[in-house]
């Protein structure tokens, strides 16, 4: 079986992006600091859990897309044990839309014959949730978001999943393979490199592809503006040492009869 | 006319409950009359389902697309159905709801068509130049205001996001597409209501409600100890509180957990995605203790406190007990 994971390497909550002169995006400032969006690192995970209840013989490739950095959120997933890493080089931080994205990921699946693709629910920065559903849609596999659970059934080519729906609920439900499954974050805890695989991510190559000519961007939606999130509230910031704001807080709150 | 409304065309996808049209269509159908006002657009709603007939609903044409296949929601079903509807309708805009099914297939829709896809907006803004469509982006903080490419668009729009339309609007037509739309790769297999009920989180006037800023379960305790300052409290989790294991799911506030309206609520280490403020919005009075200045569960508080929780909340603890009578 060929599983290929999905993942996206992501500024970490503290790094902003930044904005030019038309306020739309412009990449983030140099010393941002970067790491696997975590929604994937659940997939990643999730290979790694097939691979051992089925058969070591299982592959588990990575694949992500971006600029040089995104070769160190692949080699992570290598850490955690998965075999080998393919980076779709494409070296521009501006908004890329899930379109193109998948439309770059399909090609590169169309070449290797996935059994299953996994990947997040979501990135955590930009949150849309499109690019795996996408793949999917654009290589005729059927797939699932947002799956709280899954199991390979071998023997009938399929696999069973359970989906998240809104208040709660959850729903069960069997696709045939291939197949391509978005994970939401409580599926699994990822593992933490063991040793032995981060001595051999050092001697494993990444293979990079390159994703040149012309993209057809103007195609789809891109991002205009950014702005600062508006407030919906009075957001009253408590000033002081913390003794202070433990009894402006108490006093606020007594006033308003709460405590 | 509009550049990205060439056919003039906007379709919306019905959301339904066993044949029912559910609220959140008509919170669709008001989005798509914001445009049809401004620019004279028709709008078709999209039922797909296996019925014998349905009432005409008001403020858009309603087309059926009636299929055996489409008895109920499969991802497969639901993306074919979309599809020949567009290729009836001819639609510059799509409109979905961002629900656990709309956004399943909602991108798949999307890619089928070479359209561009925009989920869980949360508004749109008309410029001379066009409509634009905002959603929120980076952990909350930032908001993010799109322009569409080439039609059709696909969008996806958070429950509540608009009212729902006064369904004074003139009823529209109602159509039948008869299909043989017959999901193959997917099947259904059960349903599951897991035991959700949490009385005490459904009546508490006040919740205290942890999220990842807690960092470990250990932490806890603390939050218990605040909460037993309030009456009629309870404690409740965001998403990764509840993947952690530090709370139950059946005390997961947010978009896909419990919605809750206390007279208080107290969100510690909580950083303010658009999931979570979905389920705690309507709170009367919202209170936050987070070490990031910059968290975007602030611009959602009416007092904010930026501090560690380790240290602030036992010395809320030590202030609350000198009050104790």
């Amino acid at each position: 079986m060929k599983i290929l994971v999905c993942i996206k390497q992501v500024p970490d909550q503290e790094s902003r992006p930044m904005v030019n002169q038309a306020k739309a995006l412009a990449g983030y400032a140099e010393n941002a600091s970067y790491r696997i969006n975590r929604y994937d690192e659940h997939a990643v995970e999730e290979a790694l859990r097939i691979r051992e209840m089925i058969s070591p013989k299982t592959e588990v490739d990575i694949v992500a897309l971006g600029p040089e950095r995104v070769k160190s959120a692949i080699k992570r997933c290598i850490e955690m044990g998965a075999d080998r890493g393919f980076h779709l080089y494409y070296d521009r931080d501006d908004y890329l839309s899930p379109s193109i994205k998948s439309r770059l990921i399909a090609e590169f699946c169309k070449k290797a014959e996935y059994d299953l693709i996994l990947t997040g629910v979501m990135s955590e920065d930009m949150m849309s949730g499109q690019t795996g559903p996408m793949i999917a849609a654009r290589l005729g596999f059927p797939s699932a978001a947002s799956v709280m659970k899954l199991e390979i059934n071998a023997e009938k080519q399929s696999i069973q999943v359970e989906r998240e729906l809104d208040s709660g609920h959850r729903c069960s439900m069997e696709l045939m393979l291939p197949a391509l499954i978005t994970v939401q974050s409580g599926i699994n805890r990822p593992r933490y490199p063991s040793l032995s695989n981060i001595m051999r991510a050092k001697n494993t190559e990444i293979t990079e592809i390159r994703c040149t000519g012309n993209l057809p961007v103007f195609k789809y939606e891109t991002v205009e503006r950014i702005s600062e999130a508006g407030s919906d509230r009075a957001g009253i910031r408590l000033e002081g040492t913390t003794d202070e704001k433990a009894a402006a807080l108490w006093q606020l709150l007594h006033e308003k009869s709460l405590i | 006319m509009n550049h990205s409304l060439r056919n003039n065309s906007i379709m919306i996808m019905c959301e339904q409950s066993g044949g029912r049209i559910l609220p959140v269509t008509h919170e669709l159908i008001f989005c798509a009359s914001l445009i049809a006002g401004r620019y004279g657009s028709r709008i078709t709603a999209v039922l797909p389902g296996n019925f014998a007939g349905a009432d005409s609903i008001s403020g858009a044409d309603l087309l059926i697309i009636n299929s055996p296949g489409l008895a109920e929601y499969t991802c497969e079903g639901w993306e074919k159905a979309a599809l020949l509807a567009a290729e009836q309708i001819m639609p510059d805009l799509i409109i979905i709801a961002h629900t656990s099914t709309g956004y399943d297939y909602a991108p798949r829709v999307a890619a089928q068509l070479e359209g561009g896809c925009i989920t869980s907006v949360a508004g749109i803004e008309f410029t001379p130049d066009g409509i634009r469509y905002r959603r929120s982006g980076f952990y909350g903080k930032l908001d993010l205001l799109y322009r569409a490419g080439k039609p059709p668009l696909v969008i996806t729009v958070l429950p509540g996001a608009f009212p729902t339309d006064d369904q004074q609007a003139e009823p529209g037509t109602v159509s039948y597409i008869d299909a043989a739309i017959d999901p193959v790769l997917t099947s259904n297999l059960q349903f599951m209501i897991p035991d959700q009920s949490n009385t005490e989180l459904e009546h508490a006037e006040v919740i205290i409600a942890a999220g990842k800023g807690i960092g470990k379960a250990e932490n806890l305790q603390m939050i218990r100890e605040m909460a037993s300052f309030f009456n009629r409290s309870a404690i409740a989790g965001s998403r990764v509180a509840c993947d952690n294991g530090w709370i139950e799911y059946n005390a997961q506030v947010g978009l896909t957990g419990k919605k809750v309206a206390p007279l208080l609520y107290v969100a510690c280490g909580i950083s303010g995605s658009m999931q979570h403020i979905a389920g705690m919005k309507d709170s009367k009075t919202v209170v936050s203790i987070n070490r990031d200045p910059d968290a975007a569960i602030f611009r959602h508080s009416d007092i904010c406190i930026v501090e560690e929780l380790e240290k602030f909340i036992p010395e809320f603890i030590r202030e609350a007990e000198k009050h104790r009578t």
